[in-house]
């Protein structure tokens, strides 16, 4: 580009990989300066982590060049890479549970004085970086009683005590709240002046803007482009990610919102004090929760599904009193639950997809005798394949190897195949790529226009906006207000979202978020 | 490749293993490969087979039981006791099994309902069952359980003796032991239920993921308690035949089956983090197990050296698996 650009602190051309016969990458060419942020995007499955991967020397690259401040790089490892200030902030964190923040963020380079750890000089360093992050975290507090939001930023703090000259942050901002980001993108901006250059990697396209320097485009494991962001738009990157132009982020509706009331849930209390909560579900409708993160939502719909205990409260369905003590009293109601993390609560990840979408109504493929009917369970299994666009080669793929778009269509189809009236998506397009998420929406939509109530929890503003019919707004454990989805704003539901209700005065949102 | 493929080939791996040893003994040695012989492998392998089926059951929703062998050995003294006091073999048997169950019921509740770690909770059933066995019986072996107590343990069907010239019994077929037919039901029906039924489809989900599975509407916690009453059911029934064999009833009998047990879930691809095993599989682990034994004895390995090639074959096995696993 400009002549006066300093040179890149790694580059790398015509990289291919491939695994086995599958071309995970070809003729990527890609480079970081100093200084610089440059953004990857593409969908799930375009060779993101494949190029992560290779940056971070975890794998070697098949064809192709890479160089280190103009030097070639020869054969690499995730030692050679982190000797040179190479660091990788993984999505899924790397925490140990039982250590200390100071004893996570120095694991494995413990200061020392003698044979001994220099625990001052650890605890002094752990306190050094999360100021600079500007956290309230003790470095004395264990890690396993943190938020996730918080286990992030020592994360991130943990990179930064190693003076990293090079960062790849992949999806850092997935758990964090809004003020948490902010926090975030105030060291990049300072790492960013300090010359460190920074990868960076996330699906939540919007916040491009305010950090990034240059975006590299993959798909389908192809190089597409490089383009400085003062060059492009979002709309462009989207259409470049997906190969054709998306026109709106979210389907128009179709579903004619009854004014039947559905479900009812009133004076739910939970053991931990979140309740009581108050709300309403209409047959047709989609109803958002918004809300910080810990605001309670995700709680809330655990108990009204039974997934954890219920201290009070009643649950109305079709105007029947129900009494859920377990999972298994709601699911035979019809009350469904998309949990928030895959693959710890939705998935059966060794099973195959076929198995996975009959598991809560194996009855309805087996005879009476308990015996399972393979040749229904196998066409069940192929409607809901086809119904939903599920993208596997076959019902008998074992889950784990699907995308994370393609898993939660299998979840989704659990709980279709049980013929649910009420579900609870809980943050059901995170770390789903663009396309897959506008499937995800337009199903939501075809499945309100059915009849059936829709419960959508999302920390993604636009998404409630663009997708619900009604909001109800958490804020420490209770509903603060219910809104009209059209007639309301960003604005208006951040807002209850951060006081107590409508005397409370507007309270600074960063005092909040923990 | 799918995955059912796979699997196929990783059976048919394990399968070729098993060929392999058969052949190298029948090589190094004359009298393995003969119908005598194959029978006595067949029923050394039993016990191990019926432990092991239980076993697969129960690393398959990710637990552990360490307690089959102090089980058994409880079950078949109260069956020989039972006896002694006047009940009919039969029945006497059953009570034996019942106890066996019993315990496995006891393991099973301490897991789901006091949450105590599965390996924990089998430990001291371990110690109670082998010291309740020890305490009846005064650590004394029960015997003079007449002729009936052995049906069981020594009997074989289809055996054919003719008498030769001079009257002498000529055995023309051994027959087949009882244990052996036992086995092959037990196994086909174990495999049956975890195959075919919702139960056996449910105890792989609680494997795969127990919070997925209990979010989907499973009984997480029945399902957990019924793999251990038949992991026990099962040593009760292994301490009724192992002590049927011996007819005397020894409160010391088992000590460390439960090892075999779990080698051999393990040898036929159980993984120990649960959701994945098969019968078929832990019965070819069984054989394994087995063969090694018989074959290494016929050819004069000492049992010490046994223990170390059978310890390097569980080694080999499992890395094997863990690379398998690794390159998907």
């Amino acid at each position: 580009m400009s002549p006066s650009s300093p040179p890149p602190l790694l580059s790398m051309k015509g990289v291919t990989k491939r695994f086995f016969n599958v071309v995970a990458l070809s003729g990527v060419d890609f480079d970081v300066r100093p200084g610089e942020v440059h953004a990857i995007c593409g969908e799930n499955g375009a060779g993101k982590s494949t190029l992560m991967k290779i940056l971070s020397g975890v794998y070697t690259p098949d064809e192709g060049t890479l160089s280190w401040r103009g030097e070639p790089l020869q054969a690499a490892t995730p030692q050679a890479a982190q000797a040179r200030g190479i660091v990788m902030i993984h999505q899924e964190l790397n925490l140990v549970p039982h250590l200390t923040v100071a004893e996570n963020i120095w694991l494995g380079r413990e200061p020392r004085r003698g044979w001994f750890v220099d625990r001052a000089a650890q605890r002094a360093g752990a306190r050094a970086c999360l100021a600079r992050l500007g956290v309230a975290i003790a470095p004395d507090d264990l890690v396993s009683t943190l938020p996730v939001a918080q286990q992030q930023m020592v994360e991130i703090a943990k990179a930064l005590s190693m003076n990293a000259e090079l960062l790849i942050m992949d999806e850092p901002t997935s758990s964090l709240t809004d003020a948490e980001t902010a926090a975030l993108f105030k060291v990049i901006h300072e790492l960013k002046r300090a010359g460190v250059g920074i990868v960076y990697i996330s699906h939540r396209l919007d916040e491009l803007a305010g950090i990034v320097d240059r975006v590299t485009v993959l798909r389908d494991g192809r190089y597409i482009v490089t383009k400085a962001l003062a060059q492009t738009s979002i709309e462009e990157i989207v259409s470049l990610m997906v190969g054709r132009a998306l026109d709106d982020k979210f389907p128009p509706p179709t579903r004619v919102p009854t004014g039947q009331t559905l479900l009812e849930v009133r004076g739910l209390r939970r053991r931990d004090g979140i309740g009581p909560v108050d709300f309403t579900l209409r047959r047709g409708e989609i109803l958002g929760f918004a809300g910080l993160i810990g605001a309670g939502r995700t709680e809330l719909a655990r108990a009204v599904f039974g997934a954890d205990p219920v201290a009070a409260g009643t649950i109305t369905l079709a105007g029947r009193a129900l009494a859920i003590r377990s999972p298994i009293d709601a699911i035979r109601e019809g009350i469904a639950y998309v949990s928030e993390d895959r693959k710890a609560h939705g998935l059966a990840v060794k099973m195959t997809v076929a198995q996975n979408i009959t598991l809560a109504n194996l009855g309805a493929v087996s005879t009476g005798q308990g015996f399972i009917r393979f040749d229904r369970e196998l066409a069940a299994a192929r409607r809901y394949i086809e119904q939903l666009g599920i993208r596997t080669p076959s019902p008998d793929q074992v889950a784990r190897l699907l995308s994370g778009g393609n898993q939660q269509k299998v979840v989704i189809a659990k709980w279709l195949f049980r013929e649910a009236r009420v579900i609870f998506f809980d943050e059901p397009t995170r770390g789903i790529d663009v396309g897959a998420k506008y499937a995800i929406y337009e199903l939501m939509d075809r499945l309100a226009a059915q009849g059936i109530g829709i419960v959508l929890i999302s920390s993604e503003l636009p998404e409630i906006l663009g997708l619900t019919d009604r909001v109800a707004v958490f804020h420490e454990g209770r509903v603060t207000r219910v809104l009209d989805t059209r007639a309301t704003s960003q604005e208006e539901i951040m807002h209850y979202a951060s006081v107590r209700g409508d005397t409370a005065a507007a309270s600074n949102l960063a005092s909040l978020d923990t | 490749m799918n995955e059912r493929q796979k699997d196929l080939v990783q059976k048919f791996a394990a399968l070729a293993g098993l060929l392999v040893l058969v052949i190298v003994f029948s090589v190094t040695s004359s009298a393995f490969f003969t119908l005598g012989n194959a029978m006595t492998v067949a029923l050394q392998v039993t016990s191990i087979v019926y432990l092991g089926i239980g076993a697969t059951y129960v690393i398959l929703t990710g637990g552990i039981d360490l307690s089959v062998g102090s089980i058994l050995a409880l079950a078949g003294v109260v069956a020989a006791l039972a006896v002694k006091a006047g009940m009919p073999v039969a029945p006497a048997m059953g009570c034996g099994i019942l106890v066996g169950a019993l315990c496995g019921a006891i393991n099973g509740l301490c897991v789901t309902r006091l949450r105590l770690p599965p390996f924990i909770a089998t430990l001291g059933m371990m110690l109670v069952a082998r010291g309740v066995a020890l305490q009846i019986t005064g650590a004394r072996a029960v015997s003079g359980l007449g002729d009936a107590f052995g049906a069981l343990g020594n009997g074989s069907l289809w055996r054919v003796v003719k008498l030769d010239a001079r009257g002498f019994p000529d055995v023309v077929f051994p027959g087949i032991p009882y244990p052996v037919i036992l086995m092959v039901v037990l196994a086909v029906l174990a495999s049956i239920l975890l195959t075919r039924t919702t139960l056996g489809r449910h105890i792989h989900a609680v494997g795969s993921n127990a919070e997925a599975a209990r979010l989907s509407g499973v009984n997480v916690g029945r399902v957990v308690l019924f793999a251990y009453v038949v992991s026990g059911a099962l040593a009760g029934l292994t301490g009724c035949v192992l002590m049927s064999r011996l007819v005397t009833a020894q409160p010391n009998e088992g000590v460390m089956y439960e090892l075999d047990a779990i080698a051999s879930a393990v040898i036929g691809g159980t993984s120990l983090i649960g959701g994945v095993g098969t019968i078929s599989g832990t019965a070819i682990g069984s054989f394994v197990i087995g063969i090694l034994r018989n074959g290494l004895n016929m050819n004069g390995v000492s049992a010490f050296t046994q223990q170390i090639i059978i310890g390097l074959v569980i080694l080999v096995t499992v890395w094997v698996d863990q690379l398998r696993n690794r390159q998907r």
